[in-house]
């Protein structure tokens, strides 16, 4: 479902609005205004090196809120992140999100809004830079060519930008599940020369763990913020942290085991139709050495009956060469298989910790 | 126009004529056959003076009537048809025109045709009304008539300037054909012998000899008598005609309809007077004064045989005038012999009146044939130095010889299955549900009367094979009746039941299961066609389940092995063994073994096609597939409807032991990735009752059974039971069992049963340990019935349960594997496939070393077998051998 929107271009005038804003960080609340100034200059330089992703409570809670009110199900959310480059860091400061797409607005021109927006938040000082995009996912099924083309199209308009992931399923069972990822370097080229055929992706070394990098996140509150939790957390009953220790977790596994048996199936199938196509040219191969053959004995005999030679033919054309099957599906696949193996095994981590407190719980008590 | 018709003198001809095709032409006969009485010589001398000539006139005069009649009624379409055919007749005729010169009528003919079309053709306001095949037809006529009339311009101009005269000639020649052709019509009269027979038979039997003379006599002035007065009131009518047809000459065309009127009438009444007379001609067996002898009658029966099967051979006349002759040889004393042979004939001649074998028999004609058989029966029981067969020669029939035993050639057996064949064609082609059915049903207990006596006459002198065939006719017409009298008698104990109403009852005849029995037996023993075997296996296993007796019936099918080559069998034997198999998987259920009763069923209603399999009726879906003669051999395969198996009560048994099965099966099965349909058709049914919008209360006997079915899932058992037994589907179903209470006392339980496993299956995971008795209040059983499905249950690993004894309960055990661990195992297969693709991909690659990896790939196999759920199971059983 989450295909329909994916495909989204940062719009071209991003770039440009960014490399004149200049004093735009005024506005940030957060705690490391200090550092806003330096990054101007590294955010117009266009080194990557983005180490890490600071990101504001206010942008986590605009998001929480963004799918509380409009996600549901398998729908998945999305929305532009705003914030700049400071140093090392990405800081995202705010956030806005993008309208649920249905048929009857085809003609809804998503990027006139985007710039729209934009303009509007910077009237009202605030980030206004653009620096990625955010989506909300189900069960971690976030590893798509749609994210894939999406998250492309903005790297290379956007060098820095980040595709933030949020699991809202994860997120209400206790734990904030929130994750920034881009497209590793070896990944973009491949997808700028759009040669996804195996050589190709053979050639450039890629494999599924390698196509995705995770950023570290940070969520940076201000001090009162800070202050104004520590106090709540005091005041809240102890009951109202219990959802962390639920020890009711097979109903999250079984979905997650479902999945990975459709994207398994999906894989076999990809499989098979890779052998096939082996199989079919190597038999052309085959066919292709015996026409060679029968064409060199045939011109042999000539030769010896002081004929001409037969004249050469193009064998490319005889044989057309078979599409061989895109792979990238495949690593998609495999990339997303590798998520969901992680999010099983983190789950099941976390729940054996859980059965092995209470089972000592248990017999404390007894 | 009705120039013709209006010339006085030529009007009796017209009508001895008419008169003529008015008698001739019910029975079938032409002019151009040949008459079928031929006796004698006289014949011969009369056909001389039919000369060609005539002969051809006569045909051209028939066509130019046709034509006259057409243009009466404006049917121009019959009038080029005519016309045609009319062009042809003249060419075969040229020989003579050339010798006579061109026929007046011909001429006339031509000219009124032309000046008739003309006048249609300008008739502007007539062709708009006529229709299109009309116009077409009348455009090419025209064409076609002035191109022909041509050739005759000169004929037609000198007709044209003297119409009358040339009429007057005409009708004066024409008299003199018709006196010609009028004796030939003695001729012609032999096939009124209907008539004949009639008079024939009222009249005493000392006298037929009598009369037989006085036909001899009968003269040619009897039959100018008779046309005499018909003729001057003719003459009188006709003339007032053409004074008419003088006045409005003029003004014909507007007169022309009333004019035609007058004619038809006038034409009419004279061909009903014409034939009067004719009618009481009778036909003449043999020549005044002859001997009636054997070699005569023999001869005669010879030449009547002969035209057997000619064609144009009337055949009615034919049984007629076997049946004269047999009462003709009756009369003479020569013997039963002869009588026997003709008498073997007329059946014969009765089964071969319908040319066609689609068309059945009319009643009276299968009357005729039931009683003449009867009548040979009776003579061959009489008579028992008479000796038939079919391998008697021709040459070595004794028919006369009294000293020593007659011998006729004729096999009893053939004409009885005949009968027997004609018998289910005409139920073939009745409408069930008609009067008529039950009318032509109550002929059976004659036919099995016949047919029995046939077969004791079969038992004292026929041979084995006859025997057989005799014995299978009577299975047949036995093995699907239901044996009420037998079924009263098991009923009530014959130790309580007094003496005399035991006896009575064994006097009423033997039971129809000892009768199979005894007939089966012998057939098994002395037959040496596979096929007779085959049909008396079928029909007894038949019986047997007809009257519940389950297990005699499966053992017969399992012994006679008929399950693996019956596909080799014709197509009728396949029916009879569907019938069979479908009677069978019935009685199964009634015996409440569900299991049995699905499987007899599955291979019919798995098809969809039950009703095409039992030969109870043509899909209309395949109908399209199939020509004319497909279509017409497969309806010749249909059984008669009283043989019929109700297709809804069929369907119901096999839905509801499908549910029986299933249900429970579901709910053991829930989260089973392989779980397999037992009954695809049974699920089939659930689906399309899911994908109903509305559901409301069930009406249909398929939406009982899904309602039930979901009731069921629940445990419901009350629900599932006031569904499957209600007014509605012991209407449409449960009353059509000859044991109805026992059935559904049966079928409760049964549901009793289900609903319980079923409930087990899908709860017992709620529950650590539940009292029986708590399960023996909720599902009315007792507590032994549920401690032994519980046990069976546990016994079966169907449910992880042990049985508390002391304090009555299950006790679950939580073996079953969780959801999670379900899907484990399923996510463990996947991965297994998935690696044994991958590995063919890295197989290429390497070309194939096959040994190293194939192992491994074996290896991966065994893995699953113990992931799989089953695995444990099947590896036991496999040791267990």
């Amino acid at each position: 479902t989450h295909t329909t929107r994916a495909q989204r271009v940062p719009p071209g005038a991003g770039m440009a609005s960014r490399k004149e804003g200049t004093g735009s960080t005024a506005t940030s609340s957060s705690s490391t205004a200090g550092v806003a100034g330096k990054g101007k200059g590294k955010g117009g330089s266009g080194d990557s090196a983005v180490k890490q992703v600071q990101i504001d409570g206010l942008v986590v809670l605009k998001i929480i809120k963004h799918y509380q009110e409009e996600g549901q199900g398998t729908e998945v959310v999305q929305g532009v992140l705003l914030g700049l480059v400071v140093e090392d860091r990405l800081e995202i400061t705010n956030c806005f999100p993008f309208p649920q797409h249905t048929e009857d607005d085809a003609d809804f021109d998503e990027v006139q809004y985007q710039m729209e927006m934009m303009r509007s938040l910077r009237h009202v000082n605030i980030d206004h830079l653009h620096v990625g995009w955010y989506q909300s996912t189900y069960y971690g099924s976030f590893v798509t060519r749609a994210l894939l083309d999406s998250q492309f199209s903005y790297q290379h308009a956007i060098e820095e930008s980040v595709v933030l992931i949020y699991d809202p399923i994860k997120t209400a069972q206790g734990s904030l599940s929130l994750k920034a990822y881009r497209l590793t370097p070896k990944l973009m080229e491949v997808c700028k020369e759009k040669d996804f055929s195996p050589e190709a992706l053979k050639k450039a070394n890629i494999t599924f763990e390698h196509m995705f990098e995770e950023v570290p996140i940070v969520i940076k509150n201000s001090h009162l913020i800070n202050v104004l939790m520590w106090e709540l957390e005091k005041k809240s009953a102890v009951a109202d942290k219990h959802e962390l220790l639920s020890l009711a977790s097979s109903n999250h596994l079984g979905k997650n085991l479902q999945l990975l048996m459709d994207r398994v199936d999906d894989m076999s199938q990809d499989i098979v139709k890779y052998n096939t196509y082996m199989r079919n040219t190597s038999k052309q191969q085959q066919q292709k050495h015996q026409y060679q053959q029968r064409r060199q004995q045939e011109n042999m005999q000539r030769q010896s009956r002081g004929e001409p030679p037969l004249p050469e033919e193009d064998l490319s054309k005889l044989f057309k060469p078979l599409q061989p099957p895109a792979r990238m599906d495949s690593l998609l696949i495999a990339g997303q298989i590798n998520t969901y193996c992680q999010n099983i095994k983190e789950f099941t981590a976390q729940n054996l910790g859980k059965l092995f407190m209470a089972q000592a719980l248990q017999e404390y008590n007894n | 126009m009705s120039r013709f018709f209006t010339t006085g003198s030529d009007s009796e001809s017209e009508s001895s004529l008419s008169g003529e095709e008015l008698v001739t032409k019910p029975v079938g006969g032409n002019y151009g056959k040949q008459p079928l009485l031929l006796s004698e010589d006289e014949e011969d001398t009369k056909r001389v003076v039919r000369s060609a000539k005539d002969k051809r006139f006569e045909e051209l005069t028939n066509l130019i009537r046709t034509i006259r009649n057409a243009m009466k009624i404006r049917d121009v379409t019959k009038c080029l048809e005519e016309f045609e055919l009319l062009g042809k007749a003249y060419g075969k005729a040229k020989s003579i025109v050339d010798k006579e010169g061109v026929p007046r009528f011909y001429i006339r003919i031509l000219a009124d045709l032309e000046d008739y079309l003309n006048e249609l053709w300008e008739d502007k306001e007539g062709k708009k009304k006529m229709n299109k095949n009309n116009a077409k037809a009348l455009s090419t006529l025209r064409q076609k008539i002035r191109k022909y009339n041509r050739d005759f311009e000169s004929h037609i101009t000198s007709y044209k300037q003297n119409p009358e005269q040339s009429a007057d000639e005409d009708a004066e020649k024409n008299e003199e054909d018709s006196e010609g052709s009028s004796d030939e019509d003695e001729d012609e009269d032999g096939v009124s012998a209907a008539a004949f027979l009639k008079k024939k038979s009222e009249a005493p039997s000392g006298e037929s000899r009598k009369f037989l003379k006085k036909m001899e006599v009968r003269t040619r002035v009897t039959l100018r008598g008779g046309l005499a007065p018909t003729t001057e009131e003719d003459k009188k009518a006709a003339e007032k005609k053409r004074e008419d047809k003088a006045k409005k000459k003029h003004d014909r065309k507007s007169k022309r309809l009333d004019e035609e009127e007058e004619d038809n009438e006038g034409g009419e009444w004279e061909r009903v007077r014409g034939g009067v007379p004719l009618v009481k001609e009778k036909p003449k067996m043999f020549a005044k004064g002859t001997e009636i002898t054997h070699a005569v009658v023999i001869k005669k029966l010879n030449e009547i045989l002969q035209a057997r099967g000619k064609k144009g051979t009337d055949r009615a006349a034919q049984i007629e005038l076997l049946q004269l002759l047999v009462q003709i040889a009756s009369e003479n004393n020569l013997g039963e012999g002869v009588i026997v042979k003709i008498k073997f004939n007329i059946i014969a001649s009765l089964y071969d009146y319908n040319p066609n074998l689609a068309t059945y028999m009319k009643p009276e004609m299968w009357q005729k044939c039931l009683d003449c058989i009867n009548e040979l029966m009776d003579i061959l029981f009489a008579n028992p130095n008479i000796f038939v067969g079919e391998n008697i020669l021709e040459e070595s029939e004794n028919l006369q010889n009294v000293d020593q035993p007659l011998r006729v050639r004729g096999c009893i057996l053939t004409l009885v299955e005949r009968m027997d064949e004609e018998f289910t064609k005409i139920m073939q082609n009745t409408d069930p549900h008609s009067q008529e059915y039950v009318e032509h049903l109550k002929d059976e207990a004659q036919v099995c009367a016949i047919i029995e006596r046939v077969q004791r006459y079969l038992e004292e002198k026929g041979t084995t094979e006859e025997i057989c065939r005799v014995y299978l006719r009577r299975i047949l017409h036995t093995y699907y009746k239901f044996d009420y009298k037998a079924h009263q008698r098991q009923l009530t104990p014959p130790e309580g039941s007094s003496k005399s109403e035991q006896d009575q009852a064994e006097n009423e005849g033997e039971d129809s299961a000892v009768l199979m029995e005894r007939l089966c037996k012998y057939i098994y023993a002395k037959d040496r066609t596979d096929r007779i075997r085959t049909c008396a296996i079928l029909c007894h296993i038949y019986h047997h389940a007809l009257h519940s007796r389950w297990y005699q019936a499966r053992d017969l099918m399992l012994m006679s092995h008929l399950q693996d080559n019956i596909q080799h069998a014709d197509p009728p034997v396949q029916i009879l063994y569907n019938r069979t198999m479908v009677q069978l998987g019935i009685c199964a259920f009634r015996q409440g073994l569900t299991k049995d009763a699905h499987n007899a069923l599955l291979d019919i209603q798995s098809s969809g096609r039950a009703k095409e399999l039992l030969g109870q009726g043509l899909l209309l879906r395949s109908l399209q597939e199939r020509n004319q003669e497909q279509e017409k051999v497969e309806r010749r395969r249909q059984v008669p409807f009283h043989l019929h198996i109700n297709l809804e009560l069929l369907e119901c048994v096999y839905l509801v032991s499908a549910m029986l099965l299933e249900i429970p099966y579901m709910a053991a099965h829930e989260s089973d990735a392989r779980r397999r349909m037992i009954s695809k058709q049974f699920h089939h049914q659930l689906r399309v009752g899911e994908r109903q919008p509305l559901l409301g209360p069930p009406e249909s006997m398929r939406e009982h059974v899904v309602a039930a079915s979901k009731a069921m899932k629940m445990g419901d058992w009350k629900t599932c039971h006031s569904f499957i037994i209600n007014e509605k589907m012991n209407g449409k179903v449960w009353d059509l069992f000859p044991e109805a209470d026992k059935v559904r006392t049966m079928l409760v339980r049964k549901i009793q049963e289900e609903s319980l496993r079923t409930y087990l299956f899908t709860y017992s995971s709620v529950y650590d340990s539940i009292s029986m008795e708590t399960l023996s209040d909720m599902f009315e059983l007792d507590l032994p019935t549920v401690h032994s499905i519980i046990s069976k249950m546990i016994i079966n690993e169907e449910l992880m349960a042990s049985l508390d004894q002391p304090t009555q309960t299950v006790v679950m055990h939580r073996t079953e594997p969780t959801a999670q661990q379900n899907l484990a195992l399923q996510l463990a297969e996947k991965l297994g496939s998935l690696v044994e693709n991958n590995e063919r991909v890295f197989d290429h690659k390497q070309g194939t070393y096959g040994g190293y990896f194939r192992d491994q790939k074996d290896g991966y196999r065994k893995n699953e077998g113990y992931m799989r759920r089953g695995g444990y199971r099947q590896q036991q059983s496999q040791t267990a051998y």
